[in-house]
């Protein structure tokens, strides 16, 4: 499950290895484009995080490299928000792209969706501790008893429930719970999630939604 | 028009001489006729004088032996080379034949009386004048003519000479219309010249009113632009100096308490806490530039937009759905009457239509509600955002769409929108043609976005 990361500028490079070895993964990291393109060519990774601003071999270039050998998900980022760059970067066969300054918990997320593509069923109950979640009949139980949400809270939960444990920023909540797809000024994400909680964790001991400040929030049990 | 020449003062010239040349011509030509009509005329009279003459002769005579005896006079009275005589009698034998030899008599119609002219084509070509007289011996036939080739020879070189004034005048014509086009023209090199020394720092300068009035539509359209151009130059010089000044707050946020935190030893809480709060300041810094970026790319207008028919109700109801915890938190309702469909931009509309819909949370009073509709107007079609709460001053509508335009400067970034979200709006409007304006007062305040009437817009029949 090697993930390897190209990318020129040290800080971004450390941090992303930092990021991705916490969350579970090896991690690889390439400072050049020559040395990607030799790393690529010996080990076969499981993802490739490519910065297309390279000094050398630029991105593109491996983007294409990668093509021609392998199906390895790729992921690109860059600093230019071009609309060329992107529909570039996804017609040479990326499966994915993050233009910066992106939030660490986007990344995260995004990796694992590439990771997981083609994996797991999209489960029709999903339960957490006593929390359960009925796809099909749109109900939502705690330790047994019967919670009503309006359809967003329901969207909201099934969202935090589907990615148990990952952290999921406010942008990727307004954006899969709502269509959002820009950061809007307000603080609509952390009113719904106040909602839910009332709905979910208040009554309870146990609590399961978590803030992550300055990130996100999480669904998951703590011990 | 490729074959003109590129200078002005040529053309003119080019045309100048023209139109004398054509002139001239004409002159030529008039002058021509009237002398070659004069010069018949007056051969014609030395012709038909003649034959009078030789009337007159053949009368005196006793016969025509004793006219033939008197050589020395018709000599004298032919006196050139050019002039012919025949006298004919009734049988058509020519009894008399002066002049140069090696003409014969040419067939001539009997004259009726009186004296009779004709030119004979032939190498060469005469001019005869004819008559019948009754002489002593019978009937005569008195033919006096002229070689026309000296006359010709005459004429040709006048034509040449008038060719040649006429070619003359044309190149004088050329030449004095450069130098008046020339002189004509200075003003618009003068104009040229000043508009060339308005450089970037000299933008307020205009272009002062010079003497002739036909420059005056330029002068004008050309201090419409500077115009334009000095206010699209300041806003940028605004906006650069504004986008520091937002920058500056939330770095020097940074900066200050990352200083004061380092300064000594913390708890990891405390480093936790800055840390969440450099997050926040980041988060602020990257939504500004953001936010830079979608103006800047929708003012270069090749942003493209993917039109497509929205449901306006469909569209009012997911952004209530979004705003609606955020509204009963401050004690507000949210109505949505918009409907038909529209042609638009759906993302962009939707981004309109959210800050248009975050404003009025952020300024609308509580226990109000806020009303999103649409109508379609002489005007166009109008989409509403309508919230009661304290009227806006009316110094500030029309500034309102600018970029980090605060109603209240001391009142920094309420709401961390940035002061850009209203300037989003606009763009968003001028990609789709339309325009938007606020209106505010006792009963609220109101933002309409309009879209141009051609926008394709249907009203559903529910």
């Amino acid at each position: 499950m090697t993930i390897l990361i190209v990318e020129d500028e040290e800080k971004t490079a450390d941090y992303l290895r930092k990021g991705l070895q916490e969350a579970g993964y090896p991690v690889q990291v390439a400072s050049t484009g020559h040395e990607g393109r030799q790393l690529i060519a010996q080990e076969h990774y499981e993802l490739v995080v490519l910065d297309v601003m390279l000094p050398g071999v630029d991105g593109w270039e491996l983007l294409r490299l990668l093509r021609r050998s392998s199906g390895t998900p790729v992921m690109f980022l860059t600093a230019r928000d071009a609309i060329e760059d992107r529909v570039k970067g996804l017609e040479l066969g990326a499966d994915d792209y993050l233009v910066k300054p992106f939030s660490y918990a986007e990344f995260l997320a995004r990796v694992r969706t590439l990771l997981r593509r083609g994996g797991v069923r999209e489960s029709e109950r999903l339960q957490v501790a006593d929390l359960e979640l009925d796809l099909l009949r749109r109900r939502v139980t705690r330790a047994g008893g019967r919670v009503e949400l309006t359809n967003k809270e329901f969207a909201l939960l099934h969202l935090l429930l589907g990615r148990e444990g990952e952290v999921l920023s406010r942008t990727t909540i307004a954006s899969q719970v709502w269509q959002m797809n820009f950061d809007s000024d307000t603080n609509v994400v952390d009113v719904a999630i106040r909602r839910l909680r009332a709905k979910i964790d208040d009554p309870h001991p146990v609590k399961l939604i978590h803030t992550v400040r300055g990130v996100g929030y999480v669904l998951e049990a703590r011990a | 028009m490729s074959r003109w020449p590129r200078s002005l003062s040529q053309r003119l010239a080019l045309m100048f001489a023209l139109a004398s040349a054509v002139l001239l011509g004409a002159i030529c030509i008039y002058l021509y006729q009237s002398l070659a009509r004069e010069i018949a005329w007056r051969d014609d009279q030395a012709l038909l004088g003649r034959i009078e003459r030789m009337r007159a002769l053949i009368d005196e005579s006793a016969d025509l032996e004793t006219l033939r005896r008197r050589p020395r006079l018709y000599d004298n009275m032919l006196g050139n080379r050019d002039s012919l005589l025949w006298i004919l009698d009734d049988a058509g034998q020519v009894r008399i034949a002066v002049g140069p030899a090696g003409f014969n008599v040419p067939p001539l119609p009997p004259s009726d009386g009186r004296t009779a002219l004709r030119t004979v084509e032939g190498t060469p070509s005469l001019r005869l004048a004819w008559t019948r007289v009754a002489g002593s011996e019978g009937r005569l036939t008195l033919i006096a003519g002229r070689l026309l080739a000296e006359r010709e020879q005459m004429l040709a070189a006048y034509r040449v000479r008038l060719g040649l004034a006429l070619a003359l005048g044309a190149v004088l014509a050329y030449l004095l219309g450069l130098a008046i086009a020339v002189r004509g023209l200075r003003p618009v090199r003068e104009l040229a010249a000043r508009a060339a020394a308005i450089d970037v720092r000299h933008l307020s300068q205009r272009l002062d009113d010079g003497a002739s009035r036909e420059l005056d539509a330029l002068r004008a359209a050309l201090n419409g632009m500077l115009a334009r151009l000095e206010a699209g130059f300041a806003q940028l010089a605004r906006f650069s100096e504004d986008l520091a000044h937002e920058m500056r707050t939330p770095l020097g946020n940074l900066m200050g308490q990352t200083q004061q935190a380092l300064s000594r030893a913390r708890s990891a809480e405390d480093y936790q806490n800055l840390l969440v709060s450099n997050q926040e300041e980041y988060e602020r810094l990257a939504r500004m530039i953001d936010s830079m970026l979608f103006l800047a790319r929708t003012e270069q207008t090749a942003a493209a937009l993917v039109r497509e028919p929205v449901a306006l109700q469909e569209l009012g109801d997911q952004l209530c759905e979004y705003f609606e915890g955020l509204a009963e938190e401050r004690g507000m309702q949210l109505l949505n009457t918009a409907h038909g469909m529209l042609v638009a931009d759906r993302e962009l509309l939707r981004r309109a239509l959210a800050n248009l819909l975050a404003n009025a949370l952020r300024y609308g009073a509580p226990g109000t509600t806020i009303t999103l509709s649409s109508a379609v107007s002489a005007e166009g079609i109008e989409i509403v955002v309508h919230n009661f709460g304290p009227a806006i001053g009316a110094e500030h509508l029309p500034h309102l769409f600018e970029r980090f335009y605060r109603c209240d400067p001391s009142r920094q970034g309420a709401g961390e929108s940035g002061g850009l979200g209203l300037a989003i709006v606009r763009s968003i409007m001028q990609l789709h043609g339309g325009d938007v304006h606020a209106e505010s007062g006792a009963e609220g305040t109101r933002f309409v976005l309009t879209f141009p009437l051609d926008t394709k817009f249907m009203v559903d029949s529910s």
